[in-house]
């Protein structure tokens, strides 16, 4: 009954904020509240690890749309919740149209449907909400390399669903069921059938596209970087983990686990290379982001309840701190009217303290600083990589990210700086809260022993000394700036790198099975 | 890379996609799954003898929701964008008034919007219902106002009643569906029982979501279609 | 053989529409090609589970050869959809093209680069 009432819920209250605009920017801090209340009367009945379905309608499986409610779901749901609270306050001063309010409670209505969602076209008819949104969000502003980042972005996505829904035809004309579970039933001996192995590769590409997997998704960093600091911050905190969220639905009924675990791995190293060599202060998050989902690819590919439990826990912290920093370097941007990063930019004393420190958890987290949400995160993935060069994998992206943030530096200085707008203040506040409160509230996903059982002097160790690695590789680096190859990002190239991609994941999934 | 080079890949890789999809996947092979479950009690269980009709309204109520979200989406976004941005003066020579677009608006008007009505009231008896009906009724005003001109036809409809309308109309549909949770009932289940099937009057729910559809799919299209010609400055 | 025509048409479409999606520079061709694709994976959902006999869903009573209702109900959604997406990227091109007073692809990409730049 909740599960239906989170997304239609807020599906009704973002059609009464259009018709009620003035009152748009009221709601929406009592609608996190209601959220905040169903979510927490699920979560007692989740909390056991069981699950909460529901199949709308009151038919069965077979005929109607099944809503399933887990741990993960309600972990993203929480990170949803986390990061529009901190948006809607980050805006508060600024006064935004009542259709902007609108836009968010609908990316929350379809962020909220696509967690619970278990129905392959349900999933489909989502994930195209969620290009709208993003794609309107994204062009909010008007400026022209918004819109010509979006419309990019709009005609990739298209085509990606596109095969997808390829794929699903293909699928429903084999097994006869677009449910998941009964998917999985169906499909139990038939691994090795050539038309399961084209509609997983279709599947797969369709959703990578969105999902930030470095080869399909080179949208990304023209529109996380072109969009608003908030729409950013949503962006690449929420939106992308949705795609992800939707792999880790699929692997766990077709076997995917090579094609996501080799795409992974390219998604971190070419992310990480990028984001070194960016000195854009946004389009170096946007890179960021993109290599960071290899970590989620590569946790998901491994199939552990270990892995997948170091995977997700890092999708919400990836987002509580991308968020955090989206937000700062939004507010750095405004400031210093500057996009780039260098000495003196960083040096005013324009750029407000509260920014700063801001700054400087966000890229703790991330880096992965015990005990900080970033660190637990990577430490449950690195105990759960066995095989060596998937684990020298994850430690060069891991020195690669290090590395990129750095050039931080000058920027993280708390000596300089003004003060900072209340309300920006108080935002940040909300993401780098949990972002401290991680270890104590760990049993969002794993329960609170394995965690600590897990999380030893080992992996700490390995996390600092590859801190302390990474900061000495950019000493090294820090004069020679190099410019990386740019032409992929245009539309022509990105399609070609698809479908060439396409094919490389075709042949890897049929020489796995 | 040049454009030669771009159009070789092109045509390899598109071609070598094209290939696999057919050879791989086995079209002439039997069809998985049990017996069609929607067929077999589908008419009596929905009351729609449009088993179509009966699915996307009534099993998958949910998955028409969200696409009527994102049709009004579209037209908001149309709205924004288009409205907020005067176009400069364009060199476009008004059409002529042609007594033929007049004559010809004059005589279709009429069945064009009948057949509108008709196949969103019998939506659920024979192929049809609330989308193409309201694709229909809102081309058959685009040739209204071929004939007598934009400006004309939308000085009826004013812009912010028509806004609310169709905007109130969306929180009706989903308070529609989502009412029976109030009532002890799993959501969206059909709050009326299904009639006779066969009959006009029969379906359950599935005429109200069609009308309720059917209104809203026309004034969208209309908002759409206006706001593109006002942006341009005349048909 | 019908049915493995119209597959093969839809296949075939698919691949004309990437094709045109990556070779012309012009937008509202892009558009057009995005189209052709949305168009074609329609066809393909419907043709692939159509019948050589079967009859469109329209129960009058049992034992007809009706044909699978839910791709059909599958595609209604999907090509509302499209649409809606299709609108909206055509509202985006409108607003590119009077910004820098033409349609290719190319030099609006350059202009935006340049822009960028400054």
């Amino acid at each position: 009954m909740i599960i239906a009432l989170l997304p239609l819920g807020h599906f009704l209250i973002g059609v009464l904020s259009l018709l009620w605009q003035r009152g748009a920017r009221r709601i929406l801090p009592f609608a996190l509240l209601i959220d905040v209340a169903l979510i927490g009367s699920l979560w007692s009945r989740v909390a056991g690890g069981t699950s909460v379905s529901l199949v709308l309608g009151g038919w069965g499986r077979d005929l109607g749309i099944e809503l399933v409610a887990d741990k993960i779901s309600l972990g993203f749901s929480f990170l949803a919740l986390l990061l529009t609270l901190a948006v809607t306050v980050y805006l508060w001063r600024e006064r935004q149209r009542p259709y902007f309010y609108v836009l968010l409670h609908f990316l929350l209505a379809s962020v909220f449907a696509l967690v619970f969602a278990r129905d392959l076209f349900n999933i489909y008819v989502i994930i195209e909400i969620l290009t709208l949104v993003s794609f309107l969000l994204v062009g909010y502003e008007r400026k022209a390399r918004q819109i010509w980042a979006s419309l990019n972005y709009l005609i990739l996505a298209a085509l990606g669903m596109a095969m997808y829904l390829f794929g699903v035809g293909i699928i429903y004309y084999h097994t006869g069921t677009l449910n998941l579970t009964l998917l999985g039933e169906r499909i139990a001996g038939m691994q090795d059938q050539l038309w399961l192995i084209t509609a997983s590769t279709l599947l797969v590409v369709g959703v990578s596209i969105k999902a930030g997997v470095f080869v399909f998704s080179l949208w990304l960093p023209a529109a996380h970087a072109s969009a608003s600091p908030a729409v950013s911050a949503l962006l690449s905190g929420l939106v992308i983990k949705m795609g992800v969220v939707v792999l880790f639905r699929l692997s766990t009924v077709l076997d995917i686990s090579l094609p996501l675990i080799v795409l992974g791995g390219i998604t971190g190293v070419v992310g990480a290379v990028y984001t070194m060599f960016t000195y854009e202060l946004k389009r170096m998050l946007a890179f960021s982001t993109l290599s960071q989902v290899g970590y989620l690819l590569v946790g998901i590919g491994i199939g552990t309840p270990l892995a997948i439990a170091g995977s997700l826990t890092y999708g919400v912290a990836h987002g509580l701190s991308k968020g955090l920093l989206f937000l700062a370097a939004g507010q750095v941007v405004n400031t210093t009217g500057s996009a780039f990063i260098s000495e003196q930019v960083a040096r005013q004393e324009k750029i407000p303290r509260a920014t700063r420190i801001a700054l400087f958890v966000g890229t703790l987290s991330i880096i992965g600083l015990p005990p900080l949400v970033g660190f637990c995160a990577k430490g449950l993935l690195s105990a759960a990589t066995d095989s060596l060069p998937l684990h020298l994998l994850l430690v060069f992206v891991s020195l690669g990210t290090v590395v990129a943030f750095s050039k931080l530096t000058p920027l993280l200085n708390p000596r300089y700086g003004c003060s900072d707008e209340r309300a920006k203040a108080i935002s940040y506040g909300i993401l780098a809260l949990p972002i401290f409160a991680f270890l104590p509230a760990s049993f969002l996903f794993v329960s609170w022993i394995q965690v600590l059982s897990w999380l030893g002097p080992l992996q700490a160790g390995e996390s600092v000394a590859i801190i302390g690695a990474g900061f000495l590789v950019y000493l090294v680096l820090r004069g020679h700036p190099v410019r990386l190859p740019q032409r992929i990002f245009r539309l022509e190239e990105a399609i070609l790198l698809i479908l060439a991609v396409f094919f490389a994941t075709f042949f890897l999934l049929a020489g796995s099975v | 890379m040049k454009s030669t080079a771009i159009g070789i890949l092109a045509i390899l890789l598109v071609s070598a996609f094209c290939v696999l999809l057919l050879l791989t996947v086995d079209y002439h092979g039997a069809r998985g799954g049990t017996d069609n479950p929607y067929l077999a009690a589908g008419a009596s269980e929905t009351g729609a003898v449009n088993l179509v009709s009966g699915i996307y309204l009534n099993y998958r109520l949910y998955d028409s929701l969200f696409e009527l979200l994102i049709f009004s989406m579209a037209v908001l976004g149309v709205r924004f964008y288009l409205n907020a941005e005067k176009s400069t003066k364009p060199n476009v020579a008004r059409v002529a008034e042609s007594p033929v677009v007049r004559i010809a608006a004059d005589l279709l008007f009429g069945p064009i919007m009948l057949i509108g009505v008709y196949l969103i009231v019998f939506g659920h008896l024979s192929p049809g219902g609330g989308f193409s009906g309201g694709a229909v009724g809102g081309t058959g005003l685009l040739l209204c106002a071929a004939a007598l001109g934009a400006e004309v036809v939308a000085r009826r409809f004013h812009e912010q009643i028509i806004e609310q309308i169709e905007w109130g109309i969306l929180l009706l549909i989903i308070l529609f569906a989502v009412a029976p949770i109030f009532f002890d009932r799993l959501p969206l289940t059909d709050l009326l029982p299904s009639g006779r099937v066969g009959k006009l009057l029969s379906g359950g729910t599935i005429p109200i979501y069609n009308g309720l559809i059917g209104i809203k799919v026309f004034i969208g299209t209309w908002v759409v279609i206006y706001s593109f010609i006002r942006h341009r400055g005349e048909i | 053989m019908d049915v493995a025509n119209g597959v093969t048409i839809a296949v075939i479409l698919f691949g004309v529409g990437i094709f045109a999606l990556i070779i012309r520079r012009d937008l509202v061709i892009k558009l057009l090609a995005l189209g052709l694709i949305d168009s074609s994976s329609v066809l393909f959902l419907v043709s692939l589970n159509a019948q050589d006999n079967g009859i469109a869903p329209i129960v009058h009573g049992p034992g007809a050869n009706y044909v699978d209702p839910l791709p059909q109900a599958l595609v209604i959604s999907a090509i509302v959809i499209n649409f809606a997406l299709l609108a909206l990227a055509l509202v985006f091109v409108m607003l590119l093209v009077e910004r820098y007073h033409t349609t290719d692809s190319l030099r609006i990409a350059q202009q935006v680069e340049r822009e960028k730049r400054s």
